[in-house]
């Protein structure tokens, strides 16, 4: 595993709905991060189809495997790089059953996917009408380092971000739709989760405005220990690139030990009351 | 290629009986509720307008609705007329009719900029100035405007934006212009109306089925496997259409998205029209 890796956040803009357009876009940012020297680019939530599908969904969804992680595992192989890119993803056991899909690609083609547990359906939010929560908190052990994926909302219940650095991520990517209003909570909990669990946080936020909803950009590398590494500009399309060293772990993890401090037993307790609410 | 839907003219096919019910009942619920005194609509003496009119007067009565004929030189036709007031004599509602042209002229004739060959312009004033008639009549009379929109039409988008399709409520939107049609013979519309050729009669010989290039009934079955997700080759195959031909008029749904809704806003604060502000209508 290397010890350090440099990151590109691929902070864009879609084509609502057209998936051939964000696919070349995604093609291009992927190629101008590696003449950059980028290892792993990531891009925001439902990059290949834009967020605001609503009922186009039904056509705009893909089996993974399926047309579009192909197409981004041939470009991954062709330029060396590993991708987080996000998309619709249809069940394979079912016509209509929808999930909201983060996917890492390598070199070496497909690794993993995660599908965003907490769906937000409130506000100008509508995503438990169209997708069913995922299950599952993998963490893909790869040669850029052990990495968790988590999906926008998610960054809003710590015990996702817990759970992936429990079983050994040291790299938390977020990949995010957020709209403009909900800036400063992100800004907050971005850092948040970064420090919490000592571990990286590469947070990759949407821009442009979709159906009269202005996402903020804003995407940023977040080390153990709060600080931002490098940001992406506001409100508009922007590629940056930062650079982590796992070993800038080890100073924040022992003088603010939260993994070694955790108490287990409260947990038990939290789903009792959690319960009760 | 097959699926569970075939597309063919019975699948548009309802229990007329519970059709008119259903519309009859949310009429007189909404005009309660409202506490309204009744109901406008303008009458053009077409098959949708007469329907909504007669299903008025029967779910109300007669003497709350008002149907208004708003004839103008260019496309008047007598015709229309007579069958306007054939329907209002049948399910005895009352009428007024009033010729626009006048208010048109005026109108037309304080636009500097004016263009009397720019005929969609033109055409659009002459919706936008019904709808005025209409809605000065439902506040005078302390009444509510009744729309006369189909399905067909409100889909496509071939209506005039803020104009015919404006109305407080529009109870037969949610039917397709073949199944107005047979609603309206259901519940007794003469058949001339029922048969005769639509027309916005946004100006002279303007006939819909020719300016859209497609009859309704395969429109409507092209719209209801759209309705439906099916894909476009299906539907194509299913109704030996050409692929480009219901890919126009996927197209044309989408696209005309903007004329269907409030006007889109950004969003700045915490609840937003149109966004996140999600009420019930209520009358306090």
């Amino acid at each position: 595993m290397k010890e350090k890796i440099k990151i590109a956040l691929a902070q864009i803009s879609c084509k609502r709905g057209d998936k051939a357009e964000n696919t070349r876009k995604i093609e291009r940012e992927v190629t101008e991060a590696k003449q950059q020297g980028a290892e792993l680019v990531i891009f925001p939530e439902l990059s290949v189809t834009g967020y605001t599908m609503r009922d186009q969904i039904y056509e705009l969804a893909e089996t993974i495997p399926g047309h579009s992680t192909t197409v981004i595992e041939k470009l991954a192989k062709k330029t060396g790089t590993y991708i987080v890119f996000g998309m619709p993803e249809l069940s394979e056991k079912t016509q209509a059953t929808i999930y909201n899909t983060a996917v890492l690609v390598s070199p070496d083609g497909f690794i993993g996917k995660y599908r965003k547990m907490y769906l937000p359906t409130h506000s100008v939010f509508e995503e438990k009408r169209y997708f069913r929560p995922g299950y599952q908190t993998p963490v893909f052990e790869t040669e850029l380092g052990k990495m968790g994926l988590i999906i926008c909302y998610d960054i809003f219940f710590p015990e996702v971000s817990r759970l992936a650095r429990l079983k050994g991520a040291e790299l938390i990517v977020c990949i995010s739709a957020s709209p403009a209003t909900r800036k400063a909570f992100f800004e907050t909990l971005t850092a948040a989760r970064a420090i919490e669990n000592t571990a990286f946080l590469a947070y990759v936020n949407l821009v442009g405005i979709e159906d009269g909803l202005q996402f903020w950009g804003g995407s940023r590398l977040i080390g153990p220990n709060g600080k931002a590494l490098i940001e992406a500009k506001y409100d508009e399309e922007d590629l940056v690139i930062g650079e982590i060293h796992y070993a800038d772990t080890r100073p924040t993890e022992t003088f603010v030990p939260m993994l070694k401090d955790l108490r287990p037993e409260l947990f038990d307790k939290l789903k009792e009351t959690a319960e009760k609410l | 290629m097959g699926g569970y839907l075939k597309l063919g003219p019975t699948i548009l096919d309802l229990d007329w009986s519970t059709v008119e019910t259903k519309v009859k009942l949310f009429i007189k619920d909404y005009v309660e509720k409202s506490q309204a005194k009744g109901i406008v609509l303008g009458l053009s003496g077409g098959v949708d307008s007469c329907t909504i009119a007669a299903l008025s007067a029967l779910a109300i009565g007669g003497d709350r609705v008002f149907g208004l004929l708003l004839p103008e030189q260019e496309t008047y036709n007598t015709r229309d007329v007579e069958h306007a007031k054939l329907v209002a004599e049948k399910f005895g509602f009352k009428t007024e009719i009033i010729d626009i042209t006048p208010a048109l002229e005026t109108f037309y004739n304080s636009i500097p900029i004016f263009e009397p060959t720019e005929k969609l312009c033109k055409g659009n004033v002459k919706a936008r100035t019904r709808m005025t008639y209409w809605y000065y009549y439902a506040n005078r009379l302390d009444m509510l405007v009744c729309g006369s929109s189909n399905k067909s039409e409100t889909m496509i988008g071939y209506f005039t934006k803020w104009g015919d399709v404006a109305a407080d409520i529009s109870p037969l939107m949610d039917l397709y212009k073949t199944q107005v049609r047979k609603l309206a013979h259901h519940i007794g519309i003469p058949k001339e109306i029922v048969i005769k050729p639509a027309s916005p009669a946004l100006w002279p010989g303007q006939l819909a089925e020719k300016e859209l290039g497609i009859k309704y009934e395969t429109l409507d079955l092209i719209l209801y496997g759209l309705e439906h997700f099916m894909k476009i080759e299906e539907i194509a195959q299913q109704l030996d259409v050409e692929k480009e031909q219901v890919s126009k008029i996927k197209c044309r749904w989408l696209s005309m998205e903007h004329k269907r809704r409030m006007p889109l806003t950004t969003k700045i604060q915490y609840r937003t029209m149109g966004a996140d502000f999600r009420l019930p209508r209520t009358r306090c």
